[in-house]
């Protein structure tokens, strides 16, 4: 069963198209993720599938309805928003007692959720006294008050530190595997992403350019690369899609180039870069082949679709 | 799950944010130096007043000035601040998270802001008109509460503008500031009507103010106010029913605002 299912949303802001044509579907007990780069159209299509936007076009069904005003959705759904805002002057331990008796859960579960996400010991303090990281724990928490089958956060991770991300991965495994709850993750960090999601949502310019499990994703656009490293890479990345007419994509970064070439061009690629190296005296650290990383296969991914 | 609580809730969470120590304290204070303190019985209506309704609205009206202004400030900080600062954090984005319609959590927001400040406002004057003058007010309690009506006609209507500018710009700055220019200017635009309506002996300046602020009406159905009434003569002595025509006008045109805030609210506002 599908809990999200967006077709054709779109939303302008002005002259500002944020979200165009958009389609995603989300399935019971995936952790799907959301990628893309900044103005991309993330927050705005998280928006339309909690409710707080209405789409210019497009339908946008949230375990089959649409989410507008809809109470029923608000109790299976849990939120985490980037920047989490509460009632600043109330206690944490206070609060989420409160949002269980809105939700008709016993209060108890308030402290549950706090250990959950190791908060425990911030029970007694003003939600205004809490760090950007603990608020961002106590918004986790808050989300998981009424055990919801799907949680929508957008970079929920955004101001955790290394420790506390990994924990709150752990608590994202642990809650996908044993309660089968659903996720629709939005994060810039992908190697987060990666370690969690079972499918990804690649998205650019307000639309969604590769949708798909990880494995079948990779096996679309980043089998066969080859990362060159390099002290140039911008030039001889220049260089390559120049003169490298088997080469399908590329794209580089200042460590070093990832190409995909034609299928049995591979050892040509090895000879022609070193002698395009030579021409434009770039050092070739090392030539390697291997599976791609998220943040790969997320450009490879890009490139091929720019270069449609 | 029954719909009560969640709603009950979020207007605890609210009520506990707009009134959190020492604002509570502090207003209701305020409420009670205005009320006791600053009443003025000897600014009234004009001398040629005698009637047991016109001195039992002297004595209401006398009361509610000083606390009028508490309870526009009340409003101002708890709309436009209050409501303001929360759509622009996020807050609001978070009340959207609990099963609660939109409608449900504007009400219990407004129920907070302006609800409470107003039963506030209305328990301190209803002690006051009972300690001060029992055998004038309770035998005309008509008058009283038509005294009332026409008194917070204005300030809800400030409020009402209020709500819809903070909803609208998602921010409370600009609605703060429309709510007090709107404070001062129904003052500056009365000093204008009167002189308009001396010099030209037309009362259509009064009654186009007396549908925004029908206290005006109320006023000059009474006898206009002291002094300035007995040397400068007003052409317009509204009928009672005249009074009772502007009052209710000048609600119909807050309640149509109010509605169009509750239509935007739950219809249209994008966070």
């Amino acid at each position: 069963m599908s809990l999200i299912v967006a077709e054709g949303l779109s939303k302008r802001y002005g002259n500002v198209v944020a979200v165009d044509n958009l389609n995603l579907s989300l399935e019971e007990g995936s952790v799907t993720g959301l990628i893309g780069p900044n103005g991309a159209g993330k927050t705005t299509t998280i928006k339309m599938i909690l409710g707080l936007l209405k789409p210019d076009r497009g339908v946008v069904k949230v375990f089959g309805q649409d989410p507008w005003d809809n109470t029923a959705i608000r109790s299976m759904v849990g939120v985490v928003y980037e920047k989490a805002f509460f009632p600043a002057h109330q206690k944490t331990l206070e609060y989420l007692r409160r949002v269980c008796r809105i939700f008709g859960v016993p209060e108890s579960r308030a402290m549950e959720v706090l250990e959950v996400v190791n908060l425990q010991e911030a029970s007694d303090r003003e939600i205004r006294a809490l760090s950007a990281g603990m608020l961002q724990k106590f918004a986790i928490a808050h989300a998981l008050v009424h055990s919801p089958k799907l949680i929508v956060a957008d970079e929920m991770t955004a101001n955790l530190d290394p420790q506390a991300r990994s924990e709150l991965l752990e608590v994202v495994l642990r809650l996908n595997k044993d309660e089968k709850v659903a996720f629709l993750l939005s994060s810039h960090i992908l190697p987060e992403l990666s370690m969690v999601c079972d499918s990804v949502a690649i998205i650019n310019r307000g639309k969604v350019w590769a949708f798909g499990k990880l494995t079948d994703l990779y096996e679309k656009y980043a089998v066969g690369i080859i990362r060159i490293s390099t002290d140039s890479s911008y030039a001889l990345e220049a260089e390559i899609r120049k003169k490298l007419s088997y080469v399908k994509e590329s794209d580089s970064d200042i460590r070093g180039i990832s190409v995909r070439v034609v299928e049995g061009k591979e050892d040509d690629l090895y000879e022609d870069v070193l002698k395009l190296a030579k021409n434009i005296k770039a050092k070739i650290l090392g030539i390697e082949t291997g599976s791609a990383s998220l943040q790969e296969l997320y450009r490879m991914a890009i490139t091929a679709k720019e270069s449609e | 799950m029954g719909k009560g609580k969640p709603f009950l809730e979020v207007l605890a969470s609210a009520i506990h944010e707009d009134f959190r120590f020492p604002f509570l304290e502090l207003f209701a204070f305020f409420y009670a130096l205005g009320t006791f303190v600053f009443a003025s019985f000897t600014v009234g209506l004009s001398s040629q007043i005698t009637t047991n309704e016109a001195i039992a609205y002297s004595v209401t009206n006398s009361l509610i000035g000083g606390s009028l202004i508490v309870f526009i400030l009340l409003i101002l900080k708890n709309v436009a601040y209050g409501l303001g600062n929360e759509l622009e954090k996020g807050i609001i984005q978070t009340y959207f998270s609990y099963p609660l319609r939109r409608r449900g959590i504007l009400t219990a927001k407004l129920l907070s802001a302006i609800g409470v400040s107003l039963l506030l406002f209305l328990g301190i004057q209803i002690s006051a008109l009972y300690i001060l003058a029992p055998d004038i007010v309770f035998p005309n309690l008509g008058t009283v509460i038509l005294t009332y009506a026409a008194n917070l006609s204005y300030p809800l209507l400030i409020s009402a503008i209020m709500l819809l500018l903070t909803l609208k710009l998602r921010r409370g700055g600009m609605g703060l500031v429309v709510g007090i220019v709107l404070y001062v200017a129904i003052n500056i635009a009365s000093g204008i009507a009167f002189f308009v309506a001396v010099s030209t002996k037309s009362p259509l300046a009064f009654q186009i103010l007396s549908v925004i602020s029908p206290t005006y009406a109320l006023q000059y159905h009474y006898g206009g106010l002291s002094g300035i009434s007995d040397i400068f003569s007003v052409p317009w002595v509204p009928t009672l029913s005249e009074a009772l025509l502007y009052t209710g006008a000048s609600y119909v045109i807050v309640a149509s605002l109010f509605v169009l805030a509750y239509v935007y609210f739950s219809r249209r506002l994008n966070l």
